[in-house]
């Protein structure tokens, strides 16, 4: 499979997490070939994490956010070509079209991860519905978000959540909308869940259990009907957060396969030999068909540079175990792994700070925890390494979960 | 001006930072801009900014290994030694600062440039 030369001319498309880590670590890995980097945005390429937190909050601004400052395209010699969308490729003439003109190029990788999922109800395109992506919802977001603004949040997921959280700390009445009693019961299991979503309530967030079935304009505000009851609630905004569609249309118009996603195998390579993809546009099969798309930062980081690894050839990389975290009211959750299997907690459910632990055969297979992120490097390591470990230890919190990994080097009950 | 040994600051014995471990010196009493960690990476000791440059975590809160502290927050990382980021999300430099050990001390030695009276320092 490996290319018998290496390509001249590798267009990256897609300028967010997932493609500047591929130009990153194609320089790391000493290509010195032409790179081109096209983003649709006009902004500098940032961070999106932020958008849903600091940036809403005002902890941070636009230009704290960027990923990289616009001298270190420079100095890597990344031509970074912002507000150029790109139209279509053409893999078997190794072209890739743009709004004006055509570039010549030997590899593609695809980076241009996903957009929000539209609210799929009558009224559903009202301007008073908005949703959050892109730093310039971000920023227009924030500026509807005044104190006793009535906010309606669809989707109690990652980022609804995160809206929910901002928002009421902006003084905003949020009310928060999903069909899940529990959302995210199938990631952390139902206790933490609970106590996760339990965190609005006790915030001053309403929480609706339902679907929105219309939207009804009220002049200026809009008022949303639930399903399967008679609720409405009124809303000056709203913001929807019902996940994202992986954003595979250059792909498929160019016949190359897709299924909710870029489909690639684990070295990120698509069925042409020309085309890459990374990041949430991309979806990974096992022998047995297609993944499902990890939609993370950290998967997008590292499935960028393992993007530009398989470019190149270089041998595919170690990937670390799958995380990601979020914050809401002062909580930092971080998820590690897959939670299955027996749960050992260490700490108190609810309180300030806690960890759970999933373990099969004796093995950590995933880690929950709130406010505890040291402990969730240990974790992390314990997964990656395979150790084993005995639960009475994980749920000791007079053990050192350091000394779990690297075993002879700290005693328990060290200082910190 | 390197500054001796008489400026620096005992911040712990050896038995009381282990390999792995960090001890945050704070700001007031390291009479700089930031507080300052001091690592122990394997037998090695090493400071830095505390301040991950990222956003605003505690690089005390870190995990420490191989010449490497990173981030508890988004996992960014920094060189022990040098202070260098080493890639995303962790993109700009932090501070490195020097560590003695004598007899059984750990002492910390902060950098000139993050002295906050902006001067060389006075000796005691
Ligand atoms: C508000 C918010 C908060 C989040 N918080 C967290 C969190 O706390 N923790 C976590 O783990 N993850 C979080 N995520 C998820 C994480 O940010 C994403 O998984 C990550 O950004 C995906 O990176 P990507 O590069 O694949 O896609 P994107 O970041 O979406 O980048 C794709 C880029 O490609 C551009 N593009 C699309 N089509 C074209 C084209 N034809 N030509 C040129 N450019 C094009 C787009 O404009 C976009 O800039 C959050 C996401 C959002 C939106
Ligand atoms: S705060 Fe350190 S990596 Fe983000």
């Amino acid at each position: 499979m490996n290319r018998p030369e290496l390509p001249r001319h590798v267009a990256v498309v897609g300028a967010g997490l997932a493609g500047v880590s591929a130009c990153e670590q194609l320089r790391e890995l000493g290509y010195d070939g032409r790179l081109t980097l096209f983003g649709a945005e006009p902004h500098l390429p940032y961070d999106r994490p932020p958008l849903s937190k600091d940036l809403l909050l005002g902890k941070q601004t636009a230009d704290e956010i960027v990923l990289r400052k616009a001298e270190w395209y420079a100095a890597k010699d990344i031509d970074l070509r912002l507000g150029t969308p790109v139209t279509a490729i053409r893999p078997d003439e190794g072209r890739i079209e743009l709004v004006h003109g055509t570039v010549a190029v030997d590899a593609i990788l695809l980076a241009t991860g996903g957009r929000p999922r539209p609210l799929p109800v009558p009224g559903g395109d009202h301007p008073a519905i908005t949703v959050l992506r892109s730093l310039d919802d971000a920023v227009a977001l924030k500026d509807r978000l005044a104190p006793g603004v009535r906010l309606g949040v669809i989707g109690a997921g990652l980022i609804g959540a995160e809206v929910a959280a901002s928002a009421t700390v902006l003084g905003c009445q949020a009310t928060l909308i999903d069909p899940a009693p529990l959302p995210l019961e199938h990631v952390v299991g139902a206790e933490i869940a609970d106590l996760l979503h339990s965190q609005h309530r006790a915030n001053g967030v309403r929480v609706l259990v339902g679907a929105v079935a219309s939207v009804e304009d009220l002049g200026g505000a809009i008022r949303l009907h639930l399903s399967d009851s008679n609720e409405t609630v009124d809303c000056d905004v709203v913001v929807v957060g019902v996940g994202i569609v992986s954003d595979d249309s250059l792909a498929a118009s160019a016949g190359v396969a897709v299924n909710r996603g870029v489909l690639v195998d684990s070295a990120q390579r698509s069925e042409h030999p020309r085309i890459f993809a990374a990041g949430d546009a991309a979806r990974p099969t096992g022998p047995d068909g297609p993944l499902p798309n990890v939609e993370h930062w950290e998967s997008a980081l590292h499935e960028g540079k393992a993007a530009a690894a398989a470019i190149i050839g270089a041998p595919e990389p170690v990937r670390p175990v799958s995380r990601f975290w979020s914050d809401r009211y002062g909580w930092h959750l971080e998820v590690v792994g897959e939670f299955r299997g027996e749960v050992v907690l260490r700490g108190e459910l609810g309180g300030e700070s806690f960890a759970a632990f999933a373990l099969v055969d004796g093995k950590c297979v995933g880690a929950v925890a709130v406010n505890r992120p040291s402990e969730m490097k240990a974790a992390r390591r314990l997964i990656e390494r395979g150790l084993p470990v005995r639960a009475g230890h994980l749920a000791d919190e007079s053990v050192d979960l350091r000394s779990l990994v690297t075993g002879n080097r700290t005693p328990a009950g060290g200082p910190r | 001006m390197t500054r001796g040994i008489d400026h620096a600051i005992p911040v712990c014995s050896v038995d009381e930072l282990q390999d792995g471990e960090a001890v945050r010196v704070p700001r007031e009493q390291a009479g700089t801009a930031d507080d300052i960690t001091v690592f122990n990476d394997n037998g090695e000791y090493f400071a830095l900014n505390d301040t991950c440059t990222h956003a605003s975590a505690s690089l005390a809160e870190g995990w420490v290994e191989d010449g490497q502290v990173e981030c508890p927050l988004h996992s960014g990382a920094f060189c022990l030694r040098t202070g260098e980021a080493l890639g995303l999300p962790a993109v700009t430099d932090t501070v490195a600062h020097r560590v003695d050990v004598l007899g059984r001390i750990v002492f910390l030695l902060p950098d000139e440039s993050q002295l906050t009276d902006g001067s060389g320092h006075e000796p005691a």
